[in-house]
């Protein structure tokens, strides 16, 4: 893929206006390629074809395809350095979470996050009510775990994107 | 000093250590932990899909803490990093009254001014360091200890007013030091675990988890020393995965901060910090501090007669 030239008629010119109009891709426009995101990333360094700088590149050159339905802006650890780090304000994270919902409503998501989601929406919380906890917690004299199901669900419920 | 305790939903349901030892060591240090029924999820992993529901649970999370005047306390590092990023981001007013519209189909509204705290920096912060080291119980000065702070304990610094120091950490080093115990610095200190990563890909993350076990086994410490049930299950109950994929043995014992301090405190390992349930088993580091169980303190007395009423037809 990355050994062919880039086709102006499959760029979509809007995909950058689309990003940065959004409150967390707000400072995209700020980045100028210094590579600082790259450089701290801890998925870059174990999966080098993981590359926040080279993801925004093709944000800007409108590689919208390319971009949302890759897995890659699924490998990120949300461990924030990238964020911390650029020394223009960009935070790539944010930007790749503006992506994630993007490529979401595009159809294209890990079903692990899919299962989750439902999850939330059902009853507050991202993880399955099962005996094994449930029992567990009895055993270690812990409280039962209440959770808000029903407050939870309503309000997933009127909230869906 | 009264909290709302945030347990999140991995600590509950799969670390049950961690939430035993906090328990013990807040009523310890006379920290009041009030838990309140209807928190949800902080919507951590639910920004992936979708932002501004993430939010939204955020903040329900932080709305049912206020209607009960109290601040947040965490224990999950993602949770500290979620909750506390949605309090930076409602102070936008058309934000908040977006939110809040929702909110009041069940009965919330959420205004300025929460704060959301790590259990660890409530230590830290309002226990302190000297305070820990008057109250030490047990003497844990033959342990060498690998700290892990946690990425989100530590970043995006601004949205914790300028805590700690992300590229040069010193809390969690300090304050396991005050427990008597050395803390280590080494070459993966600031290493994330992955755990984000770990459902969507597995390779990667044992990538990750592996470099720093490869690190610290190098360095012959008795524990690595954690502040997050996600960097515990990665960590911790990963391990012997992560042995077996690598044809390596790793054996080293995985603890969350609580279990150290509360062992420091006096506190039983078993009956007080859920130290049996602690993977890998963390045994050999109660060798080292010379830890017995408490032998029976009663004695059996003789029967000499029994009476009984017989068995009744």
């Amino acid at each position: 893929m990355f050994d062919e030239a880039i086709s102006l008629s499959k760029l979509d010119s809007k995909f950058l206006l689309e990003v940065n109009s959004h409150r967390y891709g707000r400072n995209i426009n700020a980045c100028f390629a210094c590579g600082t995101c790259s450089a701290g990333c801890p998925i870059h360094r174990v999966y080098p074809e993981y590359n926040p700088r080279r993801i925004i590149r093709m944000v800007k050159l409108g590689m919208r395809t390319e971009v949302l339905s890759s897995k890659h802006i699924w490998y990120c650890s949300t461990c924030q350095t990238c964020k911390e780090r650029c020394p223009r304000g960009v935070g790539f994270f944010d930007i790749l979470m503006v992506l994630k919902n993007m490529a979401a409503r595009d159809g294209f998501a890990p079903p692990a996050l899919i299962e989750q989601a439902r999850q939330v929406r059902q009853s507050g919380l991202s993880v399955p009510i099962q005996e094994i906890w449930v029992n567990k917690r009895k055993e270690l004299s812990l409280r039962p775990l209440q959770g808000a199901w029903e407050k939870a669900a309503r309000l997933m419920e009127i909230s869906q994107p | 000093m009264k909290y709302a305790l945030f347990l999140g939903c991995n600590t509950p349901t799969k670390v049950f250590q961690y939430e035993l030892s906090v328990r013990w060591v807040a009523r310890k240090l006379g920290i009041e932990l009030v838990d309140i029924e209807d928190m949800v999820c902080c919507g951590s992993n639910y920004a992936n899909l979708d932002i501004e529901g993430s939010l939204l649970l955020s903040a329900m999370n932080l709305a049912l803490a206020q209607a009960r005047g109290l601040n947040i306390i965490t224990v999950c590092a993602a949770c500290t990093g979620t909750l506390a990023e949605a309090v930076e981001a409602l102070k936008d007013k058309e934000l908040r009254a977006r939110i809040n519209k929702k909110l009041s189909a069940v009965g919330l509204e959420y205004r300025e001014g929460s704060k959301v705290k790590h259990f660890s920096k409530v230590i830290y912060e309002h226990i302190g360091v000297e305070r820990i080291k008057k109250e030490i119980k047990r003497d844990l000065s033959k342990l060498t200890v690998a700290p892990h702070y946690g990425c989100h304990y530590l970043k995006p610094k601004s949205a914790y007013g300028g805590f700690d120091d992300p590229d040069n950490p010193q809390t969690l080093h300090h304050l396991i030091a005050a427990t008597g115990a050395l803390p280590i610095r080494y070459e993966t200190l600031l290493l994330c675990c992955g755990g984000k990563t770990f459902p969507i890909s597995q390779d990667l993350t044992y990538s990750l988890i592996g470099m720093k076990l490869e690190n610290i086994r190098k360095k012959n410490v008795d524990c690595l020393v954690l502040q997050c049930q996600s960097c515990y299950l990665m960590y911790g109950t990963q391990q012997k995965n992560l042995s077996e994929k690598f044809s390596e043995e790793y054996h080293i014992p995985v603890l969350l901060y609580p279990q150290l301090l509360g062992l420091a405190l006096g506190g039983d390992p078993t009956t007080d910090l859920g130290f049996n349930l602690n993977v890998p088993s963390a045994d050999k580091l109660l060798e080292t501090i010379e830890y017995k169980r408490e032998p029976l303190t009663f004695e059996v007395q003789k029967v000499e007669k029994i009476e009984d009423e017989g068995v009744k037809r």
